[in-house]
C-alpha cells in the first residue's frame, strides 16, 4: 500500500494545532499553539481561550505543519479535523477551514471524534517505535481536564468500535487537579506543579475515603438481561476537590495560601525551588496525599474493568496520563496483572493534532469520508 | 420578588429538588447559579436536566473544562455552562452564548456573578450554601 499523508487540525478547546502523519505510524510534523504558556507569568489567570484565538492561530498553524513536513497543500492524500467533543464555536473553526480547504484543494475530508484521537495518540507512537503487536481487545483510560472515560476497543478489519464502560459523573479528574492548584494558590494549569510537589510530601498524611458510587440498573423495559450485565466503573471527583476544601477551612490554612499566591504572582516563571520556597509541609503533605488518593481511585477502577471485561492492553492516555504517580502506579499494578500497559509520550498526551490525523488513517482506507454538510458535535459520543 | 428556600441532605435530595423545577423554569430562561466550590450546583443540574428529559443524571458533568455542555430535551434544550475560567468581556463574548438563548432553552450559568449582564438579565437566581457535611440550603429567587 502507498503511503498516505494525511493532514490532521484540532481546535476543540484550549489548544490549536495541526500535524501531518504518514498512514497512521510516523509523526511527521506536529504544531500546538497553546495560549496556557503566555498567561502562566500572570499566575493563576485562565488562559485566552475559545473560537477567536483559534481563528487567528488556524492558519499559521497548519502553515507551520506543512513546512515542518516538507509538504504543500496540493501534496498531502487527505485532510482530517475533529468534530467533537468540545466547545462548538471552537470546533466550528477547525471545521470550517478544513471544509473550505478540502473543497478548494479536492482532497477528501476525514471527520474525527477527539476521544478517539486521544486513543490513537498511543497506538501512533507504538507503531513508530516499531511496535506493531498491540492485541485486542484493549481497554483505554482517556483521563483529562475535561475528561474521564474508559473505552473497551475493537478493530474490525480496517475500522474500530468502542464502548464506554464508565465515565465520571462529576468532575473529571484533570478538573480536581487543576481546582486543588488553584484553592492552595498555586496556579494554573495545576496538574504538573502537584505532580511536582507531590514528591516532597507524606502521601499517607491525609487519608481522603474512596468515592462511593451508586450504579442504577440501566437496562430499558425488553432488553435481555445479557446487555444489562455489563458493568460500569463510573468515576466521581467532586467529593475529593470538596474535602480538600473543607481541610483547608479546618486547619486555617488560608492565610497561608493567600501569601503564596501573592508571593507567586511577584515571580515571572515560577520554578520548583520558588514553588517549594513559599509551601509548607502541611501543604504538600495535603498535595502528596490529595494525589495518592486521585491515583488509587484512577489505577483501582480502571484495573477492576480490565479484569471484568478479560482485555489484553491497556492504554492510559489524555493530558493527566503525563502524571508521573499515575504512570509508575500504572507500570507496577499492571504488570503484576500480566496486562501490557502503553502511554503517549508527554507531547501527545495533551491535545494535539498528530493523534486526530493517526485517527483518520483506518478512516481514510475504509473511504469514511466526512459529508459535505457535516458540523460540530459539541457533545459527540464515541461508539 | 418571591424567594423560596429548600434544605437537602444528601445530594440524592439536591438531585430531586432540581427534578421538580420543571414548572418554575419553564423556557426561555437565563439562571444564575451561585455558591461556592463543592455547593452542589452540578448536582442540582442533575436534577434539572431530567427535570426536562435533557439528559439522565448520570451524564451531567462538571463543564468546567469544556465551558458550555448542551443537554438537548424533546421540547426543552437545557446549557450548562461555567464561566469559571472565564475572565474578560471578549472571552465571554467568544462563547457565543447569546446564540443560544431562545423560546426552548434554559440556560444554567455558573460563575455568571462575574459579569454584570447576567445579573441584569437573569430571570432565577439559585444560590447553593453548605450548611454541614451533606446538607445544603438552596434558595431560589424569581423576578
Amino acid at each position: 500500500m502507498p503511503d498516505a499523508y494525511i493532514l490532521g487540525m484540532e481546535s476543540s478547546c484550549d489548544e490549536t494545532a495541526a500535524a501531518v502523519v504518514r498512514s497512521g505510524e510516523q509523526i511527521v510534523s506536529n504544531v500546538v499553539f497553546s495560549q496556557i504558556a503566555t498567561h502562566q507569568p500572570y499566575g493563576g489567570v485562565v488562559p485566552e481561550l475559545a473560537s477567536r484565538e483559534h481563528l487567528r492561530a488556524i492558519v499559521p498553524v497548519v502553515r507551520k505543519a506543512l513546512a515542518d513536513a516538507g509538504q504543500t497543500y496540493q501534496s498531502v492524500d487527505a485532510l482530517a479535523v475533529t468534530q467533537g467533543p468540545g466547545l462548538a464555536g471552537a470546533l466550528l473553526v477547525g471545521i470550517s477551514y478544513a471544509k473550505a480547504l478540502a473543497f478548494a484543494l479536492n482532497k477528501p475530508l476525514v471527520a474525527v471524534n477527539h476521544l478517539e484521537g486521544h486513543i490513537h495518540a498511543v497506538l501512533l507512537e507504538e507503531r513508530q517505535k516499531g511496535n506493531h503487536e498491540i492485541n485486542f481487545p484493549l481497554l483505554a483510560l482517556v483521563v483529562s481536564g475535561g475528561h474521564t472515560h474508559l473505552y473497551l476497543g475493537q478493530q474490525r478489519q480496517a475500522g474500530w468500535t468502542y464502548r464506554n464502560i464508565g465515565h465520571t459523573r462529576d468532575d473529571a479528574a484533570g478538573e480536581a487537579f487543576d481546582k486543588v492548584a488553584k484553592l492552595l494558590g498555586l496556579g494554573y494549569p495545576g496538574g504538573p506543579i502537584i505532580d511536582k510537589l507531590a514528591a516532597y510530601g507524606n502521601p499517607n498524611a491525609v487519608n481522603f475515603p474512596p468515592s462511593q458510587i451508586k450504579h442504577r440498573d440501566r437496562r430499558t423495559k425488553g432488553e435481555p438481561v445479557e446487555a444489562a450485565s455489563q458493568l460500569r466503573f463510573d468515576f466521581s471527583y467532586s467529593g475529593i476537590k470538596t474535602a480538600v476544601l473543607r481541610y483547608v477551612e479546618t486547619h486555617h490554612m488560608q492565610a497561608e495560601i493567600q501569601t503564596r499566591r501573592r508571593a507567586l504572582a511577584q515571580v515571572v516563571r515560577p520554578t520548583l525551588d520558588d514553588y517549594l520556597t513559599h509551601t509548607d509541609s502541611q501543604t504538600l503533605d495535603l498535595v502528596a496525599s490529595f494525589q495518592q488518593a486521585m491515583v488509587e481511585d484512577l489505577v483501582g477502577k480502571t484495573l477492576a474493568a480490565a479484569r471484568a471485561s478479560d482485555v489484553a492492553t491497556l492504554f492510559v492516555t489524555g493530558g493527566v496520563a503525563a502524571n508521573n504517580q499515575l504512570r509508575q502506579t500504572f507500570e507496577r499494578e499492571a504488570a503484576m496483572q500480566g496486562l501490557p500497559v502503553y502511554f503517549p509520550s508527554r507531547p501527545l498526551s495533551t491535545d494535539n493534532a498528530a493523534m486526530i490525523a493517526a485517527a483518520a488513517y483506518p478512516k481514510f482506507l475504509a473511504r469514511e469520508f466526512a459529508a459535505e454538510d457535516f458540523s460540530a458535535e459539541a457533545g459527540m459520543a464515541l461508539r | 420578588m418571591n424567594t423560596r428556600e429548600f434544605t437537602t441532605h444528601s445530594a440524592e435530595e439536591t438531585i430531586a429538588l432540581g427534578r421538580s423545577l420543571a414548572d418554575l423554569l419553564r423556557p426561555p430562561k437565563l439562571v444564575l447559579l451561585r455558591g461556592e466550590l463543592g455547593a452542589g450546583k452540578t448536582t442540582l443540574v442533575k436534577g434539572i436536566a431530567e427535570a426536562f428529559h435533557a439528559a439522565s443524571e448520570e451524564d451531567v458533568t462538571s463543564p468546567t473544562f469544556t465551558l458550555v455542555h448542551e443537554y438537548r430535551g424533546p421540547e426543552v434544550n437545557v446549557f450548562h455552562i461555567d464561566l469559571y475560567r472565564i475572565d474578560t468581556p471578549r472571552e465571554l463574548e467568544t462563547l457565543g452564548l447569546d446564540d443560544l438563548l431562545s423560546g426552548n432553552s434554559v440556560l444554567l450559568i455558573e460563575w455568571g456573578d462575574k459579569f454584570a449582564r447576567f445579573e441584569r438579565e437573569r430571570d432565577v437566581e439559585i444560590v447553593l450554601e453548605r450548611v454541614g457535611e451533606n446538607e445544603r440550603r438552596i434558595r431560589i429567587s424569581g423576578r
